[in-house]
Protein backbone atom coordinates (compact mmCIF):
# COMPACT_ATOMS: atom_id res chain seq x y z
CA UNK A 1 0.00 0.00 0.00
CA UNK A 2 0.99 3.50 -0.78
CA UNK A 3 -0.90 5.42 1.30
CA UNK A 4 -4.44 4.22 0.57
CA UNK A 5 -3.61 2.71 -3.24
CA UNK A 6 -2.70 -0.77 -3.42
CA UNK A 7 0.09 -2.72 -5.24
CA UNK A 8 -1.34 -4.06 -7.57
CA UNK A 9 -2.91 -0.54 -8.88
CA UNK A 10 0.74 0.72 -8.32
CA UNK A 11 1.76 -2.10 -10.90
CA UNK A 12 -0.62 -1.60 -12.85
CA UNK A 13 -0.44 2.42 -13.39
CA UNK A 14 3.79 1.74 -13.93
CA UNK A 15 2.83 -0.96 -16.74
CA UNK A 16 0.29 1.80 -18.34
CA UNK A 17 2.55 4.52 -18.43
CA UNK A 18 4.75 2.30 -21.32
CA UNK A 19 2.20 3.29 -22.93
CA UNK A 20 2.61 7.00 -22.70
CA UNK A 21 3.55 7.50 -26.17
CA UNK A 22 0.57 5.65 -27.96
CA UNK A 23 -0.82 8.71 -29.54
CA UNK A 24 1.62 10.88 -29.10
CA UNK A 25 0.07 14.38 -31.08
CA UNK A 26 1.64 17.99 -31.65
CA UNK A 27 -1.36 19.58 -29.79
CA UNK A 28 -1.40 17.24 -26.39
CA UNK A 29 1.63 15.20 -26.81
CA UNK A 30 1.50 13.01 -24.10
CA UNK A 31 -1.68 14.21 -22.46
CA UNK A 32 -3.86 11.02 -23.57
CA UNK A 33 -0.97 8.60 -22.18
CA UNK A 34 -0.45 10.16 -19.46
CA UNK A 35 -4.45 9.88 -18.30
CA UNK A 36 -4.74 6.43 -19.48
CA UNK A 37 -1.52 5.48 -17.40
CA UNK A 38 -3.15 6.90 -14.12
CA UNK A 39 -6.79 6.38 -15.09
CA UNK A 40 -6.69 3.24 -12.60
CA UNK A 41 -5.17 5.38 -9.46
CA UNK A 42 -8.25 8.03 -9.86
CA UNK A 43 -10.82 5.19 -10.06
CA UNK A 44 -9.61 3.74 -6.89
CA UNK A 45 -9.17 7.18 -5.52
CA UNK A 46 -12.64 8.69 -6.70
CA UNK A 47 -15.37 6.11 -6.31
CA UNK A 48 -18.01 9.12 -7.16
CA UNK A 49 -17.99 9.71 -10.51
CA UNK A 50 -17.86 13.57 -10.37
CA UNK A 51 -14.71 13.74 -9.31
CA UNK A 52 -13.07 11.17 -11.18
CA UNK A 53 -13.87 13.33 -14.28
CA UNK A 54 -12.64 16.11 -12.98
CA UNK A 55 -9.58 14.06 -11.97
CA UNK A 56 -9.72 12.84 -15.54
CA UNK A 57 -10.04 16.22 -17.41
CA UNK A 58 -6.74 17.59 -15.31
CA UNK A 59 -4.43 15.25 -16.92
CA UNK A 60 -6.34 15.35 -20.47
CA UNK A 61 -4.39 18.61 -20.69
CA UNK A 62 -1.00 19.43 -22.22
CA UNK A 63 1.89 17.33 -21.07
CA UNK A 64 5.48 16.28 -22.68
CA UNK A 65 8.37 15.34 -21.13
CA UNK A 66 11.14 12.26 -21.65
CA UNK A 67 9.38 8.88 -21.87
CA UNK A 68 11.65 7.43 -19.07
CA UNK A 69 11.55 10.28 -16.79
CA UNK A 70 8.14 10.67 -17.00
CA UNK A 71 7.79 7.67 -14.38
CA UNK A 72 8.45 10.61 -11.82
CA UNK A 73 5.75 12.66 -13.11
CA UNK A 74 3.44 9.50 -12.81
CA UNK A 75 4.73 8.45 -9.52
CA UNK A 76 4.49 12.18 -8.29
CA UNK A 77 1.00 12.48 -9.76
CA UNK A 78 -0.21 9.42 -7.75
CA UNK A 79 1.44 11.06 -4.61
CA UNK A 80 -0.90 14.38 -5.44
CA UNK A 81 -4.05 12.90 -6.02
CA UNK A 82 -3.85 10.91 -2.97
CA UNK A 83 -2.95 14.12 -0.84
CA UNK A 84 -6.16 15.81 -3.33
CA UNK A 85 -8.44 12.91 -2.36
CA UNK A 86 -7.84 13.12 1.10
CA UNK A 87 -8.68 16.83 1.22
CA UNK A 88 -5.02 17.89 1.91
CA UNK A 89 -4.17 19.54 -1.20
CA UNK A 90 -6.07 21.63 -4.16
CA UNK A 91 -6.01 20.22 -7.02
CA UNK A 92 -4.27 22.59 -8.86
CA UNK A 93 -1.06 21.24 -6.62
CA UNK A 94 -1.05 18.35 -8.88
CA UNK A 95 -1.09 20.27 -12.48
CA UNK A 96 1.44 22.82 -11.26
CA UNK A 97 3.34 19.98 -10.17
CA UNK A 98 3.42 18.80 -13.86
CA UNK A 99 3.89 21.71 -15.18
CA UNK A 100 7.04 22.46 -13.44
CA UNK A 101 9.06 19.25 -14.20
CA UNK A 102 7.90 18.43 -17.31
CA UNK A 103 10.78 20.92 -19.35
CA UNK A 104 13.75 19.82 -16.62
CA UNK A 105 13.04 16.42 -16.55
CA UNK A 106 12.49 16.49 -20.31
CA UNK A 107 16.30 18.02 -20.54
CA UNK A 108 17.64 15.82 -17.99
CA UNK A 109 16.05 12.50 -20.03
CA UNK A 110 16.92 13.68 -23.43
CA UNK A 111 20.36 14.88 -22.71
CA UNK A 112 21.17 11.33 -20.39
CA UNK A 113 19.29 8.56 -22.36
CA UNK A 114 18.81 9.88 -26.18
CA UNK A 115 21.80 11.42 -26.36
CA UNK A 116 24.59 9.44 -24.22
CA UNK A 117 23.27 5.84 -23.45
CA UNK A 118 21.89 4.82 -26.53
CA UNK A 119 24.54 5.90 -28.36
CA UNK A 120 27.20 4.53 -26.41
CA UNK A 121 25.91 1.55 -26.12
CA UNK A 122 25.17 1.67 -29.62
CA UNK A 123 28.87 2.71 -30.51
CA UNK A 124 29.87 0.14 -28.24
CA UNK A 125 27.86 -3.17 -29.29
CA UNK A 126 28.40 -2.24 -33.33
CA UNK A 127 32.13 -1.91 -32.01
CA UNK A 128 31.94 -5.73 -30.98
CA UNK A 129 29.75 -7.40 -33.99
CA UNK A 130 33.32 -8.51 -35.62
CA UNK A 131 33.97 -10.11 -32.20
CA UNK A 132 30.42 -11.16 -31.21
CA UNK A 133 28.48 -11.41 -33.99
CA UNK A 134 24.92 -11.35 -33.73
CA UNK A 135 25.19 -11.56 -29.46
CA UNK A 136 26.10 -7.83 -29.79
CA UNK A 137 22.33 -7.51 -30.46
CA UNK A 138 21.55 -9.52 -27.31
CA UNK A 139 24.56 -7.15 -25.45
CA UNK A 140 22.82 -4.39 -26.92
CA UNK A 141 19.35 -4.77 -25.20
CA UNK A 142 21.03 -6.18 -21.69
CA UNK A 143 22.62 -3.16 -21.55
CA UNK A 144 21.12 -0.62 -22.28
CA UNK A 145 18.04 -2.06 -20.50
CA UNK A 146 19.82 -2.54 -17.49
CA UNK A 147 19.97 1.25 -16.88
CA UNK A 148 16.66 1.84 -18.86
CA UNK A 149 14.06 -0.25 -16.12
CA UNK A 150 16.10 0.18 -13.53
CA UNK A 151 16.16 3.86 -13.87
CA UNK A 152 12.38 3.93 -14.87
CA UNK A 153 11.03 1.77 -12.21
CA UNK A 154 13.41 4.13 -9.44
CA UNK A 155 12.70 7.03 -10.91
CA UNK A 156 8.44 5.97 -10.27
CA UNK A 157 9.36 4.62 -7.13
CA UNK A 158 11.04 7.96 -6.07
CA UNK A 159 7.99 10.56 -7.08
CA UNK A 160 5.19 8.00 -5.66
CA UNK A 161 7.09 8.74 -2.48
CA UNK A 162 8.86 12.18 -2.15
CA UNK A 163 6.67 13.74 -4.58
CA UNK A 164 7.91 17.45 -4.93
CA UNK A 165 11.01 16.49 -3.27
CA UNK A 166 11.93 13.94 -6.06
CA UNK A 167 13.93 16.79 -7.76
CA UNK A 168 16.63 16.32 -5.35
CA UNK A 169 16.70 12.99 -5.40
CA UNK A 170 17.37 12.87 -9.46
CA UNK A 171 19.80 15.33 -8.70
CA UNK A 172 21.81 12.97 -6.74
CA UNK A 173 22.02 11.22 -9.42
CA UNK A 174 24.51 13.07 -11.46
CA UNK A 175 23.03 12.05 -14.95
CA UNK A 176 24.38 15.04 -17.10
CA UNK A 177 28.33 14.57 -15.50
CA UNK A 178 27.80 10.66 -16.42
CA UNK A 179 26.12 11.61 -19.74
CA UNK A 180 29.28 13.24 -20.41
CA UNK A 181 31.60 10.55 -19.96
CA UNK A 182 28.86 8.22 -22.17
CA UNK A 183 29.21 10.39 -25.24
CA UNK A 184 33.08 9.77 -24.93
CA UNK A 185 32.99 6.66 -24.76
CA UNK A 186 30.54 6.60 -27.82
CA UNK A 187 33.29 8.53 -29.94
CA UNK A 188 36.05 6.30 -29.04
CA UNK A 189 34.12 2.96 -29.93
CA UNK A 190 33.26 4.56 -33.32
CA UNK A 191 36.63 5.67 -33.56
CA UNK A 192 37.94 2.08 -33.10
CA UNK A 193 35.41 0.54 -35.02
CA UNK A 194 36.56 2.83 -38.12
CA UNK A 195 40.21 1.57 -37.70
CA UNK A 196 39.24 -2.05 -37.15
CA UNK A 197 36.94 -1.86 -40.54
CA UNK A 198 39.61 -0.50 -42.09
CA UNK A 199 42.60 -2.61 -41.35
CA UNK A 200 40.27 -5.59 -41.86
CA UNK A 201 38.90 -4.41 -45.21
CA UNK A 202 43.22 -4.24 -46.38
CA UNK A 203 43.87 -7.48 -44.88
CA UNK A 204 40.80 -9.20 -46.79
CA UNK A 205 41.00 -7.44 -50.29
CA UNK A 206 44.42 -6.09 -50.56
CA UNK A 207 47.30 -8.56 -50.73
CA UNK A 208 50.43 -6.93 -51.12
CA UNK A 209 48.76 -3.46 -50.91
CA UNK A 210 46.66 -4.42 -48.15
CA UNK A 211 48.50 -1.46 -46.19
CA UNK A 212 47.63 1.13 -48.55
CA UNK A 213 44.10 -0.16 -49.00
CA UNK A 214 43.79 0.36 -44.95
CA UNK A 215 45.28 3.62 -44.73
CA UNK A 216 42.81 4.65 -47.65
CA UNK A 217 39.72 2.96 -45.91
CA UNK A 218 41.09 4.51 -42.83
CA UNK A 219 41.54 8.42 -44.79
CA UNK A 220 37.70 7.69 -45.85
CA UNK A 221 36.52 7.69 -42.62
CA UNK A 222 38.25 10.94 -41.49
CA UNK A 223 37.77 12.34 -44.28
CA UNK A 224 34.00 12.05 -43.96
CA UNK A 225 34.54 13.53 -40.37
CA UNK A 226 35.58 16.92 -41.42
CA UNK A 227 32.68 17.08 -44.35
CA UNK A 228 30.04 16.32 -41.76
CA UNK A 229 31.46 18.84 -39.09
CA UNK A 230 31.62 21.02 -41.93
CA UNK A 231 27.79 20.08 -42.30
CA UNK A 232 28.10 17.95 -45.25
CA UNK A 233 24.83 15.69 -45.49
CA UNK A 234 25.83 12.35 -44.08
CA UNK A 235 23.54 10.90 -47.15
CA UNK A 236 25.85 12.66 -49.74
CA UNK A 237 29.22 11.91 -47.69
CA UNK A 238 28.11 8.57 -47.70
CA UNK A 239 27.06 8.04 -51.53
CA UNK A 240 30.26 9.89 -53.17
CA UNK A 241 32.37 7.20 -50.59
CA UNK A 242 30.59 4.35 -52.09
CA UNK A 243 31.27 5.11 -55.52
CA UNK A 244 34.55 5.96 -55.17
CA UNK A 245 35.24 2.99 -53.38
CA UNK A 246 32.66 1.31 -56.29
CA UNK A 247 35.20 2.62 -59.15
CA UNK A 248 38.52 1.83 -57.24
CA UNK A 249 37.03 -1.36 -57.02
CA UNK A 250 36.01 -2.16 -60.51
CA UNK A 251 39.42 -0.95 -61.90
CA UNK A 252 42.16 -1.49 -59.59
CA UNK B 1 10.33 -13.99 -59.74
CA UNK B 2 10.94 -16.97 -57.08
CA UNK B 3 9.12 -15.25 -53.62
CA UNK B 4 8.59 -16.61 -50.36
CA UNK B 5 5.30 -15.46 -49.35
CA UNK B 6 6.07 -16.94 -45.45
CA UNK B 7 9.30 -14.65 -45.13
CA UNK B 8 7.69 -11.39 -46.89
CA UNK B 9 4.78 -12.02 -44.16
CA UNK B 10 7.16 -12.51 -41.78
CA UNK B 11 8.96 -9.17 -42.69
CA UNK B 12 6.14 -7.56 -42.22
CA UNK B 13 5.16 -8.71 -38.24
CA UNK B 14 8.20 -7.57 -37.51
CA UNK B 15 8.47 -4.37 -39.52
CA UNK B 16 5.17 -3.77 -37.50
CA UNK B 17 6.42 -4.51 -34.10
CA UNK B 18 9.19 -2.78 -34.22
CA UNK B 19 7.53 0.41 -35.58
CA UNK B 20 4.99 0.10 -32.65
CA UNK B 21 7.98 -0.38 -30.20
CA UNK B 22 9.84 2.56 -31.30
CA UNK B 23 7.11 5.31 -30.96
CA UNK B 24 4.30 3.85 -29.10
CA UNK B 25 5.27 1.23 -26.69
CA UNK B 26 8.27 0.19 -24.55
CA UNK B 27 10.82 2.09 -25.95
CA UNK B 28 13.57 -0.92 -24.86
CA UNK B 29 15.04 -0.28 -28.04
CA UNK B 30 14.52 -3.51 -29.72
CA UNK B 31 13.72 -0.93 -32.42
CA UNK B 32 17.16 0.20 -32.78
CA UNK B 33 19.37 -0.60 -36.39
CA UNK B 34 21.41 -3.15 -34.69
CA UNK B 35 19.11 -5.43 -33.18
CA UNK B 36 15.50 -4.47 -35.72
CA UNK B 37 17.90 -5.44 -38.53
CA UNK B 38 19.45 -8.44 -36.48
CA UNK B 39 16.31 -9.88 -36.22
CA UNK B 40 15.08 -9.57 -39.53
CA UNK B 41 17.91 -11.13 -40.73
CA UNK B 42 17.27 -14.56 -38.10
CA UNK B 43 13.99 -14.68 -39.34
CA UNK B 44 14.36 -14.49 -42.68
CA UNK B 45 16.96 -16.92 -42.47
CA UNK B 46 20.09 -14.69 -43.25
CA UNK B 47 21.19 -13.81 -40.12
CA UNK B 48 24.72 -12.16 -41.47
CA UNK B 49 22.55 -10.22 -44.23
CA UNK B 50 21.06 -8.45 -40.73
CA UNK B 51 23.46 -8.17 -38.84
CA UNK B 52 25.98 -6.55 -41.35
CA UNK B 53 23.35 -4.03 -42.25
CA UNK B 54 22.14 -3.37 -39.10
CA UNK B 55 25.82 -2.37 -37.61
CA UNK B 56 26.55 -0.18 -40.60
CA UNK B 57 22.69 1.80 -39.64
CA UNK B 58 23.45 2.06 -36.30
CA UNK B 59 26.20 4.08 -36.73
CA UNK B 60 24.81 6.09 -39.65
CA UNK B 61 21.83 6.95 -36.65
CA UNK B 62 23.81 6.87 -34.24
CA UNK B 63 23.31 10.93 -33.56
CA UNK B 64 19.51 11.10 -34.37
CA UNK B 65 17.47 11.66 -31.34
CA UNK B 66 13.51 12.33 -30.93
CA UNK B 67 13.79 15.67 -28.71
CA UNK B 68 10.58 17.44 -27.95
CA UNK B 69 8.33 18.09 -30.66
CA UNK B 70 10.89 17.57 -33.29
CA UNK B 71 11.32 14.03 -35.77
CA UNK B 72 14.60 12.60 -36.50
CA UNK B 73 14.30 10.38 -39.77
CA UNK B 74 12.49 6.95 -38.90
CA UNK B 75 15.97 4.88 -38.30
CA UNK B 76 13.71 1.47 -37.94
CA UNK B 77 12.07 1.64 -41.22
CA UNK B 78 15.47 1.83 -42.64
CA UNK B 79 16.80 -0.92 -40.55
CA UNK B 80 14.02 -3.44 -41.35
CA UNK B 81 12.92 -2.55 -44.72
CA UNK B 82 17.00 -2.52 -46.04
CA UNK B 83 17.31 -5.97 -43.57
CA UNK B 84 14.37 -7.29 -44.75
CA UNK B 85 15.35 -6.54 -49.10
CA UNK B 86 19.30 -7.85 -48.36
CA UNK B 87 17.93 -10.95 -46.91
CA UNK B 88 15.16 -11.35 -49.91
CA UNK B 89 18.21 -10.73 -52.29
CA UNK B 90 20.53 -12.95 -50.90
CA UNK B 91 17.71 -15.90 -51.30
CA UNK B 92 16.89 -14.63 -54.72
CA UNK B 93 20.38 -14.84 -55.89
CA UNK B 94 20.71 -18.35 -54.63
CA UNK B 95 24.27 -16.92 -53.84
CA UNK B 96 24.23 -16.27 -50.40
CA UNK B 97 24.81 -13.34 -48.58
CA UNK B 98 28.14 -11.09 -50.01
CA UNK B 99 29.21 -7.38 -49.18
CA UNK B 100 27.84 -6.57 -52.66
CA UNK B 101 24.48 -7.17 -51.94
CA UNK B 102 24.38 -5.37 -48.56
CA UNK B 103 25.94 -2.69 -50.55
CA UNK B 104 22.78 -2.52 -52.77
CA UNK B 105 20.42 -2.79 -50.33
CA UNK B 106 21.82 -0.34 -48.53
CA UNK B 107 21.88 1.97 -51.64
CA UNK B 108 18.59 1.38 -52.48
CA UNK B 109 17.03 1.51 -49.29
CA UNK B 110 18.81 3.38 -46.62
CA UNK B 111 17.03 6.89 -47.30
CA UNK B 112 13.16 4.99 -46.25
CA UNK B 113 14.43 7.41 -42.96
CA UNK B 114 13.70 9.89 -44.81
CA UNK B 115 10.08 8.52 -46.18
CA UNK B 116 9.48 7.00 -42.65
CA UNK B 117 9.84 10.59 -40.95
CA UNK B 118 6.98 12.43 -43.38
CA UNK B 119 4.68 9.06 -42.71
CA UNK B 120 5.22 9.46 -38.93
CA UNK B 121 4.37 13.47 -39.58
CA UNK B 122 1.20 12.55 -40.94
CA UNK B 123 0.13 9.55 -38.64
CA UNK B 124 0.61 12.70 -35.61
CA UNK B 125 -2.61 13.87 -37.53
CA UNK B 126 -4.62 10.94 -36.40
CA UNK B 127 -3.57 10.80 -32.94
CA UNK B 128 -4.63 14.55 -32.72
CA UNK B 129 -8.38 13.68 -33.82
CA UNK B 130 -7.93 10.60 -31.48
CA UNK B 131 -7.18 12.98 -28.44
CA UNK B 132 -9.95 15.37 -29.45
CA UNK B 133 -12.51 12.32 -29.53
CA UNK B 134 -10.67 11.95 -25.97
CA UNK B 135 -11.61 15.40 -24.87
CA UNK B 136 -15.25 15.42 -26.27
CA UNK B 137 -16.04 11.71 -24.58
CA UNK B 138 -14.83 12.81 -21.27
CA UNK B 139 -17.31 15.70 -21.59
CA UNK B 140 -19.99 13.41 -21.79
CA UNK B 141 -18.79 11.40 -18.82
CA UNK B 142 -17.31 8.14 -20.36
CA UNK B 143 -14.09 8.75 -18.66
CA UNK B 144 -13.19 4.99 -18.87
CA UNK B 145 -13.78 4.98 -22.58
CA UNK B 146 -12.29 8.42 -23.05
CA UNK B 147 -8.42 7.20 -21.82
CA UNK B 148 -8.48 4.22 -23.67
CA UNK B 149 -8.85 6.27 -26.76
CA UNK B 150 -4.77 6.03 -25.89
CA UNK B 151 -4.34 2.89 -27.61
CA UNK B 152 -6.22 3.30 -30.80
CA UNK B 153 -2.89 5.02 -31.69
CA UNK B 154 -0.62 2.13 -32.15
CA UNK B 155 -2.54 0.55 -34.94
CA UNK B 156 -1.46 2.67 -37.84
CA UNK B 157 2.53 2.46 -36.91
CA UNK B 158 2.01 -1.43 -37.10
CA UNK B 159 -0.20 -1.53 -40.22
CA UNK B 160 1.54 1.86 -42.23
CA UNK B 161 5.62 0.17 -41.25
CA UNK B 162 4.24 -3.29 -41.76
CA UNK B 163 3.02 -2.98 -45.47
CA UNK B 164 6.37 -1.20 -46.15
CA UNK B 165 8.79 -3.27 -44.87
CA UNK B 166 6.71 -6.31 -46.54
CA UNK B 167 7.20 -4.72 -49.53
CA UNK B 168 11.18 -4.31 -49.17
CA UNK B 169 11.23 -7.47 -48.66
CA UNK B 170 8.75 -8.21 -51.97
CA UNK B 171 11.46 -5.59 -53.88
CA UNK B 172 14.69 -7.55 -52.50
CA UNK B 173 13.20 -10.90 -54.65
CA UNK B 174 12.52 -8.99 -57.24
CA UNK B 175 15.72 -7.29 -57.33
CA UNK B 176 17.81 -10.16 -56.60
CA UNK B 177 17.92 -11.96 -60.03
CA UNK B 178 19.20 -8.69 -61.52
CA UNK B 179 21.98 -8.80 -59.18
CA UNK B 180 23.49 -12.02 -61.01
CA UNK B 181 23.75 -10.34 -63.83
CA UNK B 182 26.38 -7.70 -62.85
CA UNK B 183 29.71 -7.44 -64.43
CA UNK B 184 32.41 -8.81 -61.96
CA UNK B 185 34.26 -5.69 -61.80
CA UNK B 186 31.01 -3.49 -60.61
CA UNK B 187 30.16 -6.36 -58.11
CA UNK B 188 33.82 -6.36 -57.07
CA UNK B 189 33.76 -2.65 -56.33
CA UNK B 190 30.21 -2.92 -54.83
CA UNK B 191 31.97 -5.25 -52.61
CA UNK B 192 34.65 -2.61 -51.66
CA UNK B 193 32.08 0.17 -51.21
CA UNK B 194 30.25 -1.72 -47.83
CA UNK B 195 33.71 -1.55 -45.92
CA UNK B 196 33.72 1.87 -47.40
CA UNK B 197 30.30 3.05 -46.44
CA UNK B 198 31.13 1.05 -42.61
CA UNK B 199 34.01 3.48 -41.89
CA UNK B 200 31.89 6.22 -43.14
CA UNK B 201 29.09 5.57 -40.50
CA UNK B 202 31.59 5.24 -38.18
CA UNK B 203 33.02 8.63 -38.93
CA UNK B 204 29.21 9.67 -38.61
CA UNK B 205 28.79 8.16 -35.79
CA UNK B 206 32.19 9.63 -33.79
CA UNK B 207 30.50 13.15 -34.95
CA UNK B 208 26.83 12.47 -33.38
CA UNK B 209 28.27 10.99 -30.44
CA UNK B 210 27.62 14.59 -29.10
CA UNK B 211 30.96 14.46 -27.18
CA UNK B 212 33.15 17.10 -26.50
CA UNK B 213 36.55 16.70 -27.90
CA UNK B 214 34.47 13.65 -30.42
CA UNK B 215 37.56 13.97 -32.94
CA UNK B 216 40.03 13.58 -29.76
CA UNK B 217 38.29 10.68 -28.16
CA UNK B 218 37.57 8.74 -31.71
CA UNK B 219 41.60 9.33 -32.32
CA UNK B 220 41.96 7.49 -29.47
CA UNK B 221 39.84 4.59 -30.21
CA UNK B 222 40.94 4.14 -33.64
CA UNK B 223 44.67 4.74 -32.63
CA UNK B 224 43.93 2.14 -29.61
CA UNK B 225 42.79 -0.59 -32.02
CA UNK B 226 45.61 -0.06 -34.69
CA UNK B 227 47.97 -0.57 -32.44
CA UNK B 228 46.36 -3.46 -31.14
CA UNK B 229 45.58 -5.05 -34.70
CA UNK B 230 49.14 -4.58 -35.37
CA UNK B 231 50.69 -5.97 -32.43
CA UNK B 232 48.62 -8.95 -33.19
CA UNK B 233 49.75 -9.47 -36.78
CA UNK B 234 53.07 -9.04 -36.03
CA UNK B 235 52.82 -11.45 -33.29
CA UNK B 236 50.71 -13.57 -35.72
CA UNK B 237 53.83 -13.48 -38.48
CA UNK B 238 57.03 -13.92 -35.65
Amino acid sequence: MSGGLPMSVLVRVFMRSLFLQASWNPQGMQNLGLAYAVFPALEKLYPEPEARRAAVRRHLVFFNTHPYVAAAIVGGVLFHEQRISRGEETPDKVVSFKAALMGPLAALGDGFFWLSLRPAVGAICAGLVPVLEEWSAVLFLVLYNLVHFSLRARLYWVGLSLGDRLVEAVARAKLPARGARLRAVAAASAGGLAAYLAADFGANAGGASAPLLAVGCLALGAASYVLVSRRVPNYVVLYVAAALACAAGAFL
Amino acid sequence: MMVSWGHVLLAGAWGGIVALERKAFLQAMLSRPLVAATVMGLLLGDVESGLKVGMLLELFHLGAANLGASLPENDTLSATGTAAAAAAMAEATGAGSTEALWSVAILLFIALGRLGRQADRKLEGYSTRLAAKARSIAEEGDVNRAVRQNLWGMWPHLVVYGLATASCALAGYALGPLLDGLPLGVARGLAWSYPAMASVAAAIAARGSHARRAAFWASLGALTVALGWTALRLRGDA
